[in-house]
């Protein structure tokens, strides 16, 4: 029933239709079937949405969602977090549906294709520094790679795309990780074991999509304006100071 | 090769496709509802407010409204009670006097009555005591009692003063008769007697008619024109009665004065 065999690290090996350069794979698949159903469902949860105080539940399950994600963003940008909300809260939503539905037979999460986790991540990594421009401007953003001194640019640059890749790898590889894991057990003990391993699965893909969610916001906020006076203030008052950079 | 370029470029599009989508179908959709939500809960709560202070308003001037209208309504009831003391007072006042005015005209009347009542009772026993006394002086009467009557008679002819004499003896003159009434047939020693007295003291040269009168009780009468000697029970018995009837006259007079 398995789409991906054990031998067949991410999704994009199993390719589904071919025409020249275009591909159809499993993640492609899989992703635009995602989309389908956020959208649908977002779209059937939203159209009789009620202004009164009294709302239907699927309503509520949405603004509490929404809410969530706009406090967290907000807390963490110190500033509104209304123009951060649909990127941040779009990857949050694709990757943990995209992990959720791991549990249903024959599906290979997106998120398990270093190929997605890569996409998205160099999503987020043009994200922050266009973000920061918009924030900043583009030469106060681009000061901020000079800072404190010239010759930490290259350093910046390469933190930059380290923590880009970090990005990628980690959500790939947990997510990865635990299909195979899944797999493999499946193939020991079919019995309850692998199920035990699936909630737990099901528990590691929200808890990454959180990862990935707030990482990138930090990323986000580490550009923005507001997180460099919060930073200065704190040295120039003498606490305790220090990259907001989240390694995995 | 683990990446693949073309998936990436694919999922890059996937990605910023859903961030499109997801905008217009979830986020700008929910976060104008739940500002649309707060707004209309900020103009309910404020419009609550502004009730709020309204009925809180509403309720400090009806309260002192109450107050106005507790303190009115004590002043009308002590007005009304006194008005309705004095009211009384005066009704009562008014009772007291119609019944003083009703009791005094009670007693007047009582008192007219029973003075009307004694005055008649008096009048009636003095009439019927008189009445008795005149039965038995007339039962009593007898020829020693004759006798006895015609010489007081003689003796108070006697006994006239010169100027009534002269004044009987001038209305003789003109018939030259006078007349004796009594109750009784005077003996005729009596007229002898009876006429030698009025021939000596009044007239000499008159005749004298003797008529007999049952209404002179015991007693002798002389008339001439305008002038009456007499004696008897009755005159004393008709003074008597006049003087009774007088006296309670004026005793009744005097306990209506009272």
């Amino acid at each position: 029933m398995e789409i991906l065999h054990l031998d067949q690290i991410s999704p994009d090996a199993v390719v589904l239709w071919k025409w020249k350069f275009f591909t159809l794979n499993a993640t492609i698949l899989y992703t635009w079937i995602i989309m389908a159903i956020l959208t649908v469902g977002s779209w059937l949860a939203t159209r009789n949405l009620s202004t009164e105080p009294e709302t239907s539940r699927w309503q509520s399950l949405l603004e509490v969602v929404v809410v969530g994600m706009r406090n967290q963003i907000g807390e963490i940008c110190q500033q509104d977090a209304g123009r951060y909300l649909p990127f941040i809260g779009t990857l949050f939503l694709f990757i943990a549906i995209s992990n959720l539905l791991g549990f249903v037979p024959g599906y290979a999460p997106p998120t398990s294709s270093l190929s997605t986790t890569a996409a998205l991540a160099v999503c987020v990594f043009v994200a922050v520094p266009l973000y920061g421009m918009w924030d900043r401007g583009p030469i106060g953003y681009l000061k901020h790679f000079a800072e404190p001194s010239l010759f930490i640019m290259p350093f910046h640059i390469l933190g930059e795309v380290s923590r880009t890749v970090a990005l990628a790898v980690r959500l790939f590889g947990n997510i990865m990780s635990g299909s195979k894991v899944v797999g493999i057990l499946l193939a020991i003990t079919p019995l309850l074991f692998p199920i035990v391993m699936q909630v737990l699965e099901l528990l590691i893909g929200l808890i990454q999509a959180y990862i990935f969610a707030i990482l990138s916001t930090v990323y986000i906020a580490s550009a923005l304006k507001a997180h460099e006076e919060k930073e200065s203030f704190a040295h120039s008052s003498g606490s305790l100071s220090g990259s907001t950079t989240v390694s995995g | 090769m683990l990446i693949d370029w073309f998936t990436v470029v694919a999922q890059i599009i996937n990605f910023l496709i859903l961030v499109f989508l997801l905008k217009h179908f979830l986020y700008g959709r929910i976060i104008n509802a739940m500002d649309q939500r707060e707004a209309r809960i900020t103009s309910r709560l404020e419009e609550a407010e502004t009730q709020r202070k309204e009925a809180e308003n509403e309720a400090a001037m009806f309260k002192l409204k109450n107050q106005y209208i507790e303190s009115q309504r004590e002043e009308m009831i002590s007005s009304a009670k006194e008005e309705s003391e004095s009211f009384k007072k005066d009704l009562m006042q008014k009772a007291r006097e119609e019944i003083d005015s009703i009791q005094a005209r009670w007693h007047e009347t009582v008192e007219k009555q029973k003075i009307a009542f004694l005055k008649d009772l008096g009048q009636r026993a003095t009439k019927e005591v008189f009445a008795v006394t005149r039965q038995v002086l007339k039962d009593l009467a007898d020829k020693d009692l004759e006798q006895q009557i015609v010489d007081v008679f003689i003796r108070r002819v006697e006994k006239l003063s010169q100027e009534e004499r002269r004044l009987i003896s001038e209305s003789v003159n003109g018939s030259g008769i006078i007349l004796i009434t009594s109750a009784f047939q005077i003996p005729d020693e009596g007229q002898v007697k009876i006429l030698n007295t009025i021939k000596e003291y009044i007239n000499n040269e008159c005749q004298i008619d003797y008529q007999i009168a049952s209404d002179v009780i015991s007693g002798i009468e002389l008339r001439t024109v305008g002038h009456k000697i007499a004696w008897s029970f009755d005159n004393y018995l008709a003074s008597l009665e006049t003087n009774v009837l007088e006296a309670m006259e004026l005793g009744s007079r005097s306990e209506g004065a009272e």
